[in-house]
Protein backbone atom coordinates (compact mmCIF):
# COMPACT_ATOMS: atom_id res chain seq x y z
CA UNK A 1 0.00 0.00 0.00
CA UNK A 2 1.46 3.56 -0.58
CA UNK A 3 0.70 6.36 0.63
CA UNK A 4 -1.35 9.67 -0.69
CA UNK A 5 1.93 11.48 0.07
CA UNK A 6 4.30 9.20 -2.18
CA UNK A 7 1.27 8.90 -4.98
CA UNK A 8 1.42 12.50 -4.81
CA UNK A 9 5.43 12.91 -5.47
CA UNK A 10 5.20 10.58 -8.42
CA UNK A 11 5.56 12.68 -11.77
CA UNK A 12 3.83 11.12 -15.34
CA UNK A 13 6.61 9.08 -15.92
CA UNK A 14 7.00 7.14 -12.65
CA UNK A 15 3.15 7.21 -12.17
CA UNK A 16 3.25 5.50 -16.20
CA UNK A 17 5.35 2.93 -15.29
CA UNK A 18 3.75 2.11 -12.10
CA UNK A 19 0.22 1.99 -13.47
CA UNK A 20 1.80 -0.15 -16.20
CA UNK A 21 3.22 -2.36 -13.87
CA UNK A 22 -0.18 -2.60 -11.86
CA UNK A 23 1.47 -1.09 -8.72
CA UNK A 24 -0.45 1.30 -8.51
CA UNK A 25 -4.04 2.25 -9.60
CA UNK A 26 -5.14 5.56 -11.32
CA UNK A 27 -8.14 5.45 -8.81
CA UNK A 28 -6.12 5.68 -5.68
CA UNK A 29 -4.05 8.62 -7.58
CA UNK A 30 -7.00 10.44 -8.27
CA UNK A 31 -8.30 10.10 -5.05
CA UNK A 32 -5.08 11.35 -3.39
CA UNK A 33 -5.15 14.63 -5.86
CA UNK A 34 -8.74 15.07 -5.06
CA UNK A 35 -8.04 15.10 -1.48
CA UNK A 36 -5.05 17.37 -1.97
CA UNK A 37 -7.14 19.76 -3.55
CA UNK A 38 -9.99 19.71 -1.21
CA UNK A 39 -7.58 20.52 1.30
CA UNK A 40 -4.69 22.88 0.16
CA UNK A 41 -6.74 25.04 -3.13
CA UNK A 42 -8.70 27.07 -0.67
CA UNK A 43 -5.44 29.10 0.20
CA UNK A 44 -4.17 28.58 -3.47
CA UNK A 45 -7.25 28.78 -5.93
CA UNK A 46 -5.31 27.49 -8.29
CA UNK A 47 -8.76 25.68 -10.01
CA UNK A 48 -11.54 27.14 -11.07
CA UNK A 49 -14.07 24.18 -12.03
CA UNK A 50 -12.89 20.74 -9.97
CA UNK A 51 -14.39 17.62 -12.04
CA UNK A 52 -14.24 14.78 -9.31
CA UNK A 53 -17.09 12.93 -10.59
CA UNK A 54 -16.00 12.49 -13.75
CA UNK A 55 -12.53 12.28 -12.89
CA UNK A 56 -12.73 9.14 -10.74
CA UNK A 57 -15.20 8.03 -13.45
CA UNK A 58 -11.96 8.40 -15.54
CA UNK A 59 -9.72 6.93 -13.25
CA UNK A 60 -11.78 3.39 -12.69
CA UNK A 61 -12.30 3.41 -16.96
CA UNK A 62 -7.96 3.52 -17.16
CA UNK A 63 -7.47 1.62 -14.16
CA UNK A 64 -10.09 -1.56 -15.65
CA UNK A 65 -8.22 -1.24 -19.32
CA UNK A 66 -5.20 -1.04 -17.84
CA UNK A 67 -5.90 -4.47 -15.73
CA UNK A 68 -7.03 -5.65 -18.90
CA UNK A 69 -3.62 -5.21 -20.80
CA UNK A 70 -4.66 -2.27 -22.95
CA UNK A 71 -2.30 0.20 -21.62
CA UNK A 72 -2.63 2.98 -23.96
CA UNK A 73 0.34 5.29 -23.16
CA UNK A 74 2.30 7.15 -20.66
CA UNK A 75 -0.71 9.27 -20.09
CA UNK A 76 -2.90 6.57 -19.17
CA UNK A 77 -4.78 7.30 -15.82
CA UNK A 78 -2.83 10.42 -15.57
CA UNK A 79 -4.04 13.22 -13.72
CA UNK A 80 -4.22 16.23 -15.49
CA UNK A 81 -5.86 19.89 -15.47
CA UNK A 82 -6.12 22.90 -17.74
CA UNK A 83 -6.49 26.26 -18.31
CA UNK A 84 -9.90 27.32 -18.26
CA UNK A 85 -9.51 28.55 -22.13
CA UNK A 86 -9.48 25.12 -23.16
CA UNK A 87 -12.83 23.56 -24.43
CA UNK A 88 -13.93 20.89 -22.40
CA UNK A 89 -17.38 19.49 -23.88
CA UNK A 90 -20.39 19.51 -20.96
CA UNK A 91 -17.67 21.35 -18.85
CA UNK A 92 -17.77 24.98 -17.41
CA UNK A 93 -15.14 26.76 -19.33
CA UNK A 94 -14.74 30.14 -18.24
CA UNK A 95 -11.73 32.15 -19.70
CA UNK A 96 -11.34 33.40 -16.47
CA UNK A 97 -13.90 36.07 -17.08
CA UNK A 98 -17.28 37.05 -15.98
CA UNK A 99 -18.60 37.32 -19.42
CA UNK A 100 -18.00 33.77 -19.94
CA UNK A 101 -19.01 32.86 -16.40
CA UNK A 102 -21.64 30.19 -17.38
CA UNK A 103 -20.09 29.35 -20.65
CA UNK A 104 -20.36 25.22 -21.41
CA UNK A 105 -18.78 23.94 -24.82
CA UNK A 106 -20.17 21.65 -27.13
CA UNK A 107 -16.91 20.08 -28.15
CA UNK A 108 -13.16 19.59 -26.97
CA UNK A 109 -10.08 21.89 -27.90
CA UNK A 110 -8.22 19.00 -29.50
CA UNK A 111 -5.05 18.74 -27.41
CA UNK A 112 -7.64 17.98 -24.78
CA UNK A 113 -9.58 15.02 -26.93
CA UNK A 114 -5.91 13.87 -27.72
CA UNK A 115 -5.10 13.42 -23.61
CA UNK A 116 -8.44 12.15 -23.17
CA UNK A 117 -8.24 9.57 -26.05
CA UNK A 118 -4.55 8.69 -24.44
CA UNK A 119 -6.42 7.71 -21.45
CA UNK A 120 -5.58 11.45 -19.30
CA UNK A 121 -7.81 11.73 -16.30
CA UNK A 122 -9.21 15.18 -16.09
CA UNK A 123 -9.02 16.62 -12.33
CA UNK A 124 -10.58 20.29 -13.31
CA UNK A 125 -10.22 23.41 -15.26
CA UNK A 126 -7.25 25.76 -13.95
CA UNK A 127 -7.14 29.75 -12.40
CA UNK A 128 -5.78 32.17 -15.13
CA UNK A 129 -5.56 35.66 -15.57
CA UNK A 130 -8.84 37.13 -17.31
CA UNK A 131 -8.80 35.83 -20.95
CA UNK A 132 -4.77 34.81 -20.70
CA UNK A 133 -4.54 39.02 -20.92
CA UNK A 134 -1.93 39.42 -18.23
CA UNK A 135 1.00 38.28 -16.34
CA UNK A 136 0.15 37.86 -13.00
CA UNK A 137 -3.32 36.40 -12.38
CA UNK A 138 -4.73 38.15 -10.07
CA UNK A 139 -8.37 37.37 -11.32
CA UNK A 140 -11.58 39.75 -9.66
CA UNK A 141 -14.12 37.58 -10.82
CA UNK A 142 -12.25 34.10 -9.91
CA UNK A 143 -10.07 35.04 -7.08
CA UNK A 144 -6.39 35.60 -7.20
CA UNK A 145 -4.31 32.78 -7.87
CA UNK A 146 -1.01 32.71 -5.36
CA UNK A 147 2.37 30.98 -5.48
CA UNK A 148 3.23 27.52 -3.96
CA UNK A 149 6.54 28.83 -2.40
CA UNK A 150 4.87 32.07 -0.94
CA UNK A 151 1.26 32.78 -0.80
CA UNK A 152 1.71 36.84 -0.73
CA UNK A 153 3.28 36.59 -4.11
CA UNK A 154 2.18 36.22 -7.62
CA UNK A 155 2.54 33.00 -9.13
CA UNK A 156 2.79 34.45 -13.04
CA UNK A 157 0.63 34.55 -15.70
CA UNK A 158 -1.68 34.16 -17.10
CA UNK A 159 -1.43 30.27 -16.11
CA UNK A 160 -0.80 30.91 -12.84
CA UNK A 161 -3.12 28.05 -12.14
CA UNK A 162 -1.58 26.19 -13.84
CA UNK A 163 1.68 26.62 -12.54
CA UNK A 164 0.75 26.73 -9.30
CA UNK A 165 -1.28 23.56 -9.33
CA UNK A 166 2.19 21.44 -10.31
CA UNK A 167 4.32 22.84 -7.36
CA UNK A 168 1.37 22.49 -4.98
CA UNK A 169 0.78 18.49 -6.25
CA UNK A 170 -2.63 19.42 -7.41
CA UNK A 171 -2.27 17.84 -10.84
CA UNK A 172 0.06 15.64 -12.10
CA UNK A 173 0.63 17.58 -15.37
CA UNK A 174 -1.26 20.46 -16.83
CA UNK A 175 -1.89 22.68 -19.55
CA UNK A 176 -1.06 26.91 -19.76
CA UNK A 177 -0.57 29.01 -23.27
CA UNK A 178 1.56 31.32 -23.96
CA UNK A 179 1.09 34.88 -26.04
CA UNK A 180 3.60 36.66 -24.33
CA UNK A 181 5.33 34.60 -21.73
CA UNK A 182 1.88 32.77 -19.90
CA UNK A 183 3.76 29.42 -19.92
CA UNK A 184 7.16 30.40 -19.28
CA UNK A 185 6.08 33.22 -16.72
CA UNK A 186 4.06 30.65 -14.19
CA UNK A 187 6.91 27.97 -14.72
CA UNK A 188 9.59 30.35 -13.71
CA UNK A 189 8.04 32.27 -10.30
CA UNK A 190 6.34 28.90 -9.19
CA UNK A 191 9.02 26.58 -10.23
CA UNK A 192 8.32 23.97 -12.27
CA UNK A 193 8.98 23.05 -16.14
CA UNK A 194 7.18 25.70 -18.95
CA UNK A 195 7.48 23.96 -22.81
CA UNK A 196 6.25 27.17 -25.16
CA UNK A 197 7.00 25.05 -28.41
CA UNK A 198 7.16 26.02 -31.76
CA UNK A 199 4.20 28.00 -32.87
CA UNK A 200 1.89 25.79 -35.24
CA UNK A 201 3.41 22.43 -33.37
CA UNK A 202 0.27 22.22 -31.23
CA UNK A 203 -3.53 22.57 -32.42
CA UNK A 204 -5.32 26.05 -31.27
CA UNK A 205 -8.74 24.37 -31.97
CA UNK A 206 -10.78 24.80 -29.25
CA UNK A 207 -8.64 27.26 -26.85
CA UNK A 208 -9.50 30.86 -26.53
CA UNK A 209 -7.76 32.92 -28.36
CA UNK A 210 -5.33 36.14 -27.00
CA UNK A 211 -3.74 36.93 -30.48
CA UNK A 212 -3.79 34.54 -32.57
CA UNK A 213 -1.05 34.69 -34.54
CA UNK A 214 1.41 34.95 -31.06
CA UNK A 215 -0.75 32.43 -29.19
CA UNK A 216 1.04 28.75 -28.27
CA UNK A 217 -0.44 26.30 -25.94
CA UNK A 218 1.86 23.78 -24.34
CA UNK A 219 2.47 21.61 -21.41
CA UNK A 220 3.69 22.88 -17.53
CA UNK A 221 4.94 19.58 -15.85
CA UNK A 222 7.38 18.72 -13.00
CA UNK A 223 9.89 17.66 -15.08
CA UNK A 224 11.29 17.73 -18.73
CA UNK A 225 10.89 14.56 -19.37
CA UNK A 226 7.27 14.41 -18.65
CA UNK A 227 7.01 17.69 -20.55
CA UNK A 228 8.16 16.04 -23.38
CA UNK A 229 5.91 12.91 -22.86
CA UNK A 230 3.01 15.37 -22.86
CA UNK A 231 4.12 17.36 -26.21
CA UNK A 232 4.13 13.78 -27.67
CA UNK A 233 0.74 13.24 -27.20
CA UNK A 234 -0.97 16.63 -28.14
CA UNK A 235 1.53 17.87 -31.22
CA UNK A 236 0.90 17.25 -34.87
CA UNK A 237 -1.39 18.68 -37.44
CA UNK A 238 -5.19 18.62 -36.57
CA UNK A 239 -7.56 19.67 -39.61
CA UNK A 240 -9.64 21.51 -37.94
CA UNK A 241 -6.89 24.49 -37.23
CA UNK A 242 -5.23 24.94 -40.72
CA UNK A 243 -2.33 27.25 -39.21
CA UNK A 244 -1.06 23.75 -37.19
CA UNK A 245 1.80 22.58 -39.05
CA UNK A 246 2.28 19.15 -40.82
CA UNK A 247 5.93 19.11 -40.02
CA UNK A 248 6.59 15.28 -38.55
CA UNK A 249 6.46 14.94 -34.71
CA UNK A 250 9.71 12.94 -33.83
CA UNK A 251 10.06 10.81 -30.40
CA UNK A 252 10.90 13.60 -27.83
CA UNK A 253 11.69 11.44 -25.32
CA UNK A 254 14.55 9.33 -27.30
CA UNK A 255 16.40 12.52 -27.53
CA UNK A 256 16.63 12.67 -23.23
CA UNK A 257 20.00 10.93 -23.64
CA UNK A 258 22.11 13.30 -20.85
CA UNK A 259 24.53 13.66 -23.69
CA UNK A 260 25.52 17.40 -24.11
CA UNK A 261 29.24 16.26 -26.44
CA UNK A 262 29.26 18.78 -29.08
CA UNK A 263 26.52 20.92 -27.79
CA UNK A 264 27.09 24.78 -28.23
CA UNK A 265 25.17 27.37 -26.08
CA UNK A 266 24.67 30.92 -26.58
CA UNK A 267 23.77 33.48 -23.73
CA UNK A 268 21.99 36.25 -25.60
CA UNK A 269 24.02 39.30 -24.04
CA UNK A 270 21.33 41.75 -24.90
CA UNK A 271 19.04 39.66 -22.09
CA UNK A 272 22.19 39.90 -19.59
CA UNK A 273 21.09 43.47 -18.54
CA UNK A 274 18.62 44.84 -15.75
CA UNK A 275 19.05 41.38 -13.31
CA UNK A 276 18.21 41.28 -9.55
CA UNK A 277 21.35 39.94 -7.90
CA UNK A 278 19.37 36.43 -7.36
CA UNK A 279 18.62 35.87 -10.44
CA UNK A 280 22.29 36.71 -12.17
CA UNK A 281 23.81 34.88 -9.17
CA UNK A 282 21.69 31.48 -10.15
CA UNK A 283 21.26 31.80 -14.20
CA UNK A 284 25.40 32.21 -14.02
CA UNK A 285 25.81 28.84 -11.36
CA UNK A 286 23.40 26.68 -14.00
CA UNK A 287 25.30 28.45 -17.15
CA UNK A 288 28.60 26.55 -14.99
CA UNK A 289 26.66 23.87 -14.54
CA UNK A 290 26.16 23.54 -18.44
CA UNK A 291 29.78 23.75 -18.64
CA UNK A 292 30.51 21.27 -16.39
CA UNK A 293 28.45 19.01 -18.73
CA UNK A 294 30.74 19.29 -21.60
CA UNK A 295 29.33 22.80 -23.38
CA UNK A 296 30.72 25.37 -24.90
CA UNK A 297 29.14 28.40 -23.54
CA UNK A 298 29.66 32.10 -24.44
CA UNK A 299 27.57 35.05 -25.56
CA UNK A 300 26.32 35.66 -28.73
CA UNK A 301 24.38 39.30 -29.95
CA UNK A 302 21.22 39.22 -31.32
CA UNK A 303 20.33 42.74 -33.18
CA UNK A 304 16.87 44.48 -31.95
CA UNK A 305 15.74 42.03 -30.10
CA UNK A 306 14.70 44.39 -27.58
CA UNK A 307 12.14 45.72 -29.86
CA UNK A 308 10.71 42.30 -29.57
CA UNK A 309 8.10 43.52 -26.42
CA UNK A 310 6.80 46.57 -28.98
CA UNK A 311 5.95 44.07 -31.76
CA UNK A 312 4.47 41.47 -29.35
CA UNK A 313 2.70 44.07 -27.46
CA UNK A 314 1.14 45.51 -30.96
CA UNK A 315 0.02 42.96 -32.30
CA UNK A 316 -1.43 41.28 -28.77
CA UNK A 317 -3.58 44.83 -28.48
CA UNK A 318 -5.11 44.53 -32.26
CA UNK A 319 -6.21 40.73 -32.33
CA UNK A 320 -6.99 40.90 -28.88
CA UNK A 321 -9.28 43.61 -29.57
CA UNK A 322 -10.36 42.48 -32.64
CA UNK A 323 -11.91 38.97 -30.92
CA UNK A 324 -13.17 41.00 -27.79
CA UNK A 325 -15.22 44.03 -29.91
CA UNK A 326 -18.51 42.86 -29.71
CA UNK A 327 -18.36 41.96 -26.04
CA UNK A 328 -16.70 45.41 -25.45
CA UNK A 329 -19.56 46.93 -27.30
CA UNK A 330 -22.04 45.60 -24.92
CA UNK A 331 -20.42 44.31 -22.36
CA UNK A 332 -17.44 46.46 -20.99
CA UNK A 333 -18.43 46.63 -17.41
CA UNK A 334 -17.79 43.08 -17.15
CA UNK A 335 -13.74 42.89 -17.69
CA UNK A 336 -11.26 43.52 -15.10
CA UNK A 337 -9.84 46.88 -15.23
CA UNK A 338 -6.80 45.83 -16.50
CA UNK A 339 -8.35 43.51 -19.03
CA UNK A 340 -10.48 46.05 -20.30
CA UNK A 341 -7.55 48.81 -20.51
CA UNK A 342 -5.56 46.95 -22.89
CA UNK A 343 -8.38 45.92 -25.52
CA UNK A 344 -9.40 50.05 -25.24
CA UNK A 345 -5.82 50.51 -26.43
CA UNK A 346 -6.01 47.99 -28.58
CA UNK A 347 -9.06 49.49 -30.71
CA UNK A 348 -7.21 52.53 -31.14
CA UNK A 349 -4.05 51.01 -32.00
CA UNK A 350 -3.72 52.01 -35.76
CA UNK A 351 -3.46 49.18 -38.78
CA UNK A 352 -0.19 50.69 -39.69
CA UNK A 353 1.40 49.85 -36.98
CA UNK A 354 -0.13 46.33 -36.67
CA UNK A 355 1.28 45.28 -40.26
CA UNK A 356 4.62 46.92 -39.47
CA UNK A 357 4.79 44.83 -36.32
CA UNK A 358 3.76 41.44 -38.10
CA UNK A 359 6.43 42.55 -40.82
CA UNK A 360 9.16 42.93 -38.05
CA UNK A 361 8.74 39.49 -36.48
CA UNK A 362 10.89 37.90 -39.70
CA UNK A 363 13.77 40.61 -39.18
CA UNK A 364 13.73 39.06 -35.46
CA UNK A 365 13.66 35.50 -36.30
CA UNK A 366 16.39 36.23 -38.75
CA UNK A 367 18.94 37.01 -36.08
CA UNK A 368 17.78 34.48 -33.71
CA UNK A 369 18.62 31.67 -36.80
CA UNK A 370 21.75 33.36 -37.33
CA UNK A 371 22.73 33.23 -33.77
CA UNK A 372 21.47 29.34 -34.36
CA UNK A 373 23.85 28.87 -37.28
CA UNK A 374 26.79 28.84 -34.51
CA UNK A 375 25.00 27.55 -31.34
CA UNK A 376 23.10 24.57 -30.95
CA UNK A 377 20.47 26.13 -28.30
CA UNK A 378 20.45 30.06 -26.74
CA UNK A 379 19.60 30.31 -23.10
CA UNK A 380 18.51 33.50 -21.27
CA UNK A 381 17.26 33.80 -17.58
CA UNK A 382 13.46 33.76 -17.87
CA UNK A 383 12.58 36.60 -15.47
CA UNK A 384 14.88 39.50 -13.95
CA UNK A 385 12.93 39.14 -11.47
CA UNK A 386 11.88 36.40 -8.53
CA UNK A 387 7.68 36.27 -8.30
CA UNK A 388 6.79 39.90 -6.92
CA UNK A 389 4.22 40.31 -4.43
CA UNK A 390 0.65 40.25 -5.06
CA UNK A 391 -1.24 43.57 -5.83
CA UNK A 392 -5.11 44.98 -6.68
CA UNK A 393 -5.72 45.43 -10.85
CA UNK A 394 -3.69 43.35 -12.34
CA UNK A 395 -0.22 44.91 -10.98
CA UNK A 396 2.39 43.54 -8.41
CA UNK A 397 4.80 45.12 -6.36
CA UNK A 398 8.12 45.06 -5.66
CA UNK A 399 9.42 44.12 -1.66
CA UNK A 400 9.61 48.14 -1.75
CA UNK A 401 6.01 48.63 -2.18
CA UNK A 402 6.49 49.80 -5.73
CA UNK A 403 4.91 48.81 -8.94
CA UNK A 404 6.63 46.71 -11.09
CA UNK A 405 7.04 46.95 -14.63
CA UNK A 406 6.39 43.32 -16.02
CA UNK A 407 6.77 44.47 -19.52
CA UNK A 408 10.60 45.52 -18.45
CA UNK A 409 11.03 42.86 -15.77
CA UNK A 410 9.18 39.54 -17.67
CA UNK A 411 7.74 40.22 -21.28
CA UNK A 412 11.22 41.58 -22.36
CA UNK A 413 12.57 37.97 -21.64
CA UNK A 414 9.88 36.10 -22.46
CA UNK A 415 8.12 37.74 -25.70
CA UNK A 416 10.89 37.67 -28.20
CA UNK A 417 10.10 33.49 -28.85
CA UNK A 418 6.65 34.56 -28.92
CA UNK A 419 7.26 37.46 -31.81
CA UNK A 420 9.76 34.55 -33.35
CA UNK A 421 7.52 31.30 -32.84
CA UNK A 422 10.63 29.81 -31.33
CA UNK A 423 10.27 26.77 -29.17
CA UNK A 424 11.27 28.10 -25.48
CA UNK A 425 11.38 25.76 -22.49
CA UNK A 426 11.52 27.73 -19.06
CA UNK A 427 13.14 25.51 -16.19
CA UNK A 428 14.07 26.53 -12.53
CA UNK A 429 17.83 26.85 -11.91
CA UNK A 430 17.35 27.24 -7.75
CA UNK A 431 15.45 29.24 -4.75
CA UNK A 432 16.70 32.74 -3.78
CA UNK A 433 17.62 33.33 -0.80
CA UNK A 434 14.27 34.28 0.04
CA UNK A 435 12.95 31.08 -0.68
CA UNK A 436 11.30 31.81 -4.17
CA UNK A 437 12.00 30.12 -7.47
CA UNK A 438 14.29 31.10 -10.05
CA UNK A 439 14.36 30.08 -14.02
CA UNK A 440 15.80 30.38 -17.14
CA UNK A 441 15.03 29.70 -20.32
CA UNK A 442 16.24 27.34 -23.86
CA UNK A 443 15.85 28.56 -27.30
CA UNK A 444 15.78 26.54 -29.80
CA UNK A 445 15.71 26.31 -33.84
CA UNK A 446 11.76 26.04 -34.89
CA UNK A 447 10.53 22.61 -34.54
CA UNK A 448 13.52 21.71 -32.48
CA UNK A 449 11.73 20.63 -29.63
CA UNK A 450 13.80 17.48 -28.92
CA UNK A 451 17.33 19.55 -28.91
CA UNK A 452 15.92 22.12 -26.33
CA UNK A 453 14.37 19.06 -24.41
CA UNK A 454 18.17 17.28 -24.63
CA UNK A 455 19.41 20.08 -23.47
CA UNK A 456 17.05 20.99 -21.08
CA UNK A 457 16.64 17.41 -19.28
CA UNK A 458 20.58 16.82 -18.95
CA UNK A 459 20.55 20.29 -17.39
CA UNK A 460 17.87 18.81 -14.84
CA UNK A 461 19.80 16.05 -14.04
CA UNK A 462 22.72 17.85 -12.84
CA UNK A 463 20.85 20.35 -11.44
CA UNK A 464 18.62 17.74 -8.87
CA UNK A 465 15.57 18.29 -6.42
CA UNK A 466 14.32 21.56 -5.54
CA UNK A 467 13.70 22.21 -2.38
CA UNK A 468 9.46 21.92 -2.29
CA UNK A 469 7.11 24.20 -1.32
CA UNK A 470 5.77 24.39 2.65
CA UNK A 471 1.88 23.80 2.63
CA UNK B 1 5.88 62.28 -31.36
CA UNK B 2 2.19 61.03 -31.51
CA UNK B 3 -0.08 63.67 -30.27
CA UNK B 4 -3.00 61.28 -29.17
CA UNK B 5 -4.73 63.03 -26.50
CA UNK B 6 -7.67 61.97 -24.11
CA UNK B 7 -10.31 64.02 -26.35
CA UNK B 8 -9.37 62.75 -29.73
CA UNK B 9 -9.55 58.81 -28.58
CA UNK B 10 -13.27 59.65 -26.79
CA UNK B 11 -14.33 61.08 -30.50
CA UNK B 12 -12.48 58.20 -32.10
CA UNK B 13 -14.24 55.27 -30.01
CA UNK B 14 -17.07 56.71 -30.53
CA UNK B 15 -17.47 56.89 -34.02
CA UNK B 16 -15.32 53.61 -34.83
CA UNK B 17 -17.00 51.69 -32.01
CA UNK B 18 -20.01 53.37 -30.69
CA UNK B 19 -17.45 52.94 -27.91
CA UNK B 20 -17.89 55.35 -24.99
CA UNK B 21 -15.02 56.54 -22.52
CA UNK B 22 -14.62 58.73 -19.71
CA UNK B 23 -12.29 61.78 -19.92
CA UNK B 24 -9.95 59.92 -17.43
CA UNK B 25 -10.37 56.58 -19.35
CA UNK B 26 -9.85 58.70 -22.53
CA UNK B 27 -6.60 60.13 -21.49
CA UNK B 28 -4.90 57.02 -20.00
CA UNK B 29 -5.60 55.20 -23.38
CA UNK B 30 -4.24 58.17 -25.51
CA UNK B 31 -0.49 57.55 -23.23
CA UNK B 32 -0.73 54.01 -23.81
CA UNK B 33 -1.42 54.31 -27.43
CA UNK B 34 0.72 57.58 -27.91
CA UNK B 35 3.57 55.49 -26.55
CA UNK B 36 3.70 52.40 -28.66
CA UNK B 37 3.01 53.98 -31.71
CA UNK B 38 6.10 56.16 -30.94
CA UNK B 39 7.93 52.58 -30.54
CA UNK B 40 6.20 51.65 -33.37
CA UNK B 41 7.45 54.12 -35.75
CA UNK B 42 11.15 53.14 -34.52
CA UNK B 43 10.58 49.93 -36.31
CA UNK B 44 11.96 51.04 -39.02
CA UNK B 45 15.45 51.00 -37.89
CA UNK B 46 14.97 47.35 -37.98
CA UNK B 47 15.07 47.71 -41.69
CA UNK B 48 12.08 46.38 -42.93
CA UNK B 49 12.25 47.21 -46.55
CA UNK B 50 11.23 44.35 -49.02
CA UNK B 51 9.91 42.22 -45.69
CA UNK B 52 6.26 40.88 -46.17
CA UNK B 53 3.87 40.39 -43.55
CA UNK B 54 3.27 36.46 -42.62
CA UNK B 55 0.10 35.83 -43.92
CA UNK B 56 0.37 33.07 -45.74
CA UNK B 57 -1.89 32.18 -48.90
CA UNK B 58 -1.89 28.53 -48.05
CA UNK B 59 -3.06 29.01 -44.99
CA UNK B 60 -6.02 31.08 -46.20
CA UNK B 61 -7.03 28.26 -48.89
CA UNK B 62 -6.93 25.89 -45.89
CA UNK B 63 -9.04 27.98 -44.01
CA UNK B 64 -11.72 28.59 -46.77
CA UNK B 65 -11.69 24.73 -47.43
CA UNK B 66 -12.58 24.11 -43.78
CA UNK B 67 -15.39 26.07 -43.93
CA UNK B 68 -16.69 24.63 -47.14
CA UNK B 69 -16.53 21.47 -45.89
CA UNK B 70 -18.33 22.57 -42.21
CA UNK B 71 -21.07 24.18 -43.97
Amino acid sequence: MVNHAELLSFDVATLAAKFRAKEISPVEVADAYLERIELIDEKLLAYITVTADDARAAARRAETEIVAGNWRGPFHGVPIALKDLCYTRGTLTTGGSKILADFVPDFDCTLWARLREAGAVLLGKLNLHEFASGATNTNPHWGTCRNPYNLERIPGGSSGGSGAAIVAKLAAATIGTDTGGSIRIPAAFCGCVGMKQTWSRVSRYGVLPLADSLDHAGPITRTVRDAALMLQVIAGHDPHDSTSSTEPVPDYAAALTGDLKGVRIGIITELLTGLSDEVALSFNAALRELRILGTEVEEVKIANIDTASTIATNIMFAEAAEYHEQWMRTRAHEYGHDVRRMLEAGMMTPAVYYVRAQRARAAILAETMKALEKFTVLVAPTASIPAPRIDVGGRALTDSGAPVDMVASVLRFTAPFNVTGQPALAIPTGLSPGGLPLSMQFIGKPFDEATVFKVADAYERARGPLAEPKL
Amino acid sequence: MARLNGPTVKALALELFDYQFSDADAASVAHIVGAMANYSRRLHAIGLAGLQPPFGYPTMRAEADRIRHNS
